[in-house]
């Protein structure tokens, strides 16, 4: 249940969804012990909204992908408790907001839906996290650009997609994660959303955001399969990502589906190393 | 993914009638697929779809008002497979 929190919405005004993002921030602070954080206020005078963020955890409402509250939180060094983003959950409920500014049936009806899944306790379903990959033994080529250092494992297990992301296979299970080129990238991440235990992904599919204020990233799994582990140590310290992407930062456990075919549209060090060095030459200049 | 980046149709659409013109997502892509243009009526297009890189969505996904899509991914994936096929057999 959401109560004694910081509440930061994103108040959008040329947006529905900024425009619910607001509702909802301000409903939970009439309905429970919450914090409101003005954004706008925020941004000129962080005294004030500082203590209280420093003193609850912090939920944070987006209205739209261009997530304003998340990047201020992010700029403020704030630690995210909560997310909500209000077009996904739109989408989620197959729920359709209007064009205009103004909040009508069908975004009453969003709002109420937020608001009874934020009043409920938080009740997880039972998840078995059956991680087997214990060990590693990683063999690292580093490659250096200005003051950015990017270390790429050169072990045979280990498979990349050109999405920066890595698959380590032992046995029917990988351990997956993101690159070096990744977390450089994104400087220090904020916020991890992890796959649910359970879930079936495809190759090439979504397996997790990885937030920072720069950008938010989808882990774009190199293999098929169904997830039987998810490194919940990262939703308390995602920072563990930017530490050591491979080992601390992993990701997922995949229990793999058809990894003979997956293995056809991945490459191994020798290749990703090249096309990475690319990358960050070009990134970087 | 062993075939030529430009048989793969791997690339954002703009949905015009929802695009605000903000902006983000050529701030955002490091490889140059958009370009702005400034002084015409269509302010920004997919200039390079071949820089897109395949199955990234990363623009989509920090577009405010949702106009950027991609092509199916597994028809994408199963496509390539395809071509990787017949250019091993030809």
């Amino acid at each position: 249940m959401v109560e004694n929190y910081a509440i930061l919405p994103c108040n959008g005004l040329d947006k529905c969804a900024g425009v619910i993002s607001a509702e909802i921030a301000k409903k939970l602070c009439e309905n429970a012990k919450n914090e409101l954080i003005c954004p706008v206020f925020y941004r000129v005078a962080d005294t004030k909204y500082n203590k209280i963020a420093g003193e609850h955890p912090l939920l944070v409402i987006d209205g739209c992908p261009t997530r304003c509250a998340s990047k201020l939180a992010a700029e403020k060094n704030l630690k995210i408790s909560q997310k909500i983003l209000i077009t996904e959950e739109a989408k989620n409920h197959h729920i359709e907001l209007n064009s205009g500014l103004r909040i009508l049936k069908n975004e009453n009806a969003l709002i109420e839906i937020i608001l009874i899944g934020l009043s409920k306790a938080e009740v997880k379903p039972a998840q078995v996290s059956d991680e087997t990959i214990t060990s590693y033994n990683f063999d690292y080529e580093i490659f250096q650009n200005g003051k950015f250092i990017f270390r790429v494992p050169k072990n045979p297990d280990i498979y990349y997609n050109e999405n920066d992301c890595w698959a380590y296979v032992v046995g029917n299970r990988a351990r997956i994660g993101v690159t070096d080129f990744v977390q450089q990238n994104l400087s220090d991440i904020l916020y991890f959303t992890p796959p649910e235990i359970g879930d079936e992904i495809d190759q090439f599919g979504e397996v997790g955001d990885i937030e920072s204020s720069k950008a938010l990233v989808a882990l774009i799994s190199p293999v098929s399969g169904k997830v039987v582990a998810i490194n919940e140590s990262l939703v308390q310290k995602p920072e563990m990502i930017n530490e050591n992407p491979y080992e601390l930062g992993w990701v997922a456990e995949i229990e793999l589906a058809d990894f003979e075919s997956d293995k056809e549209l991945l490459i191994g060090f020798d290749k990703y190393f090249e096309i990475m060095k690319k990358k960050v030459e070009n990134t970087n200049g | 993914m062993g075939v030529e980046r430009d048989k793969i149709d791997w690339k954002p659409t703009i949905d015009y009638s929802k695009c605000d013109y903000c902006m983000e997502c050529t701030n955002f892509c490091p490889h140059r697929v958009f370009e702005v243009r400034e002084n015409e009526e269509i302010k920004l297009i997919v200039r390079n779809p071949n820089n897109c890189v395949v199955f990234c969505r990363a623009c989509s996904k920090i577009c405010g008002p949702d106009a950027l899509s991609f092509p199916d991914k597994n028809a994408t994936t199963l496509r390539i497979k395809e071509i990787r096929k017949e250019e091993n057999n030809g």
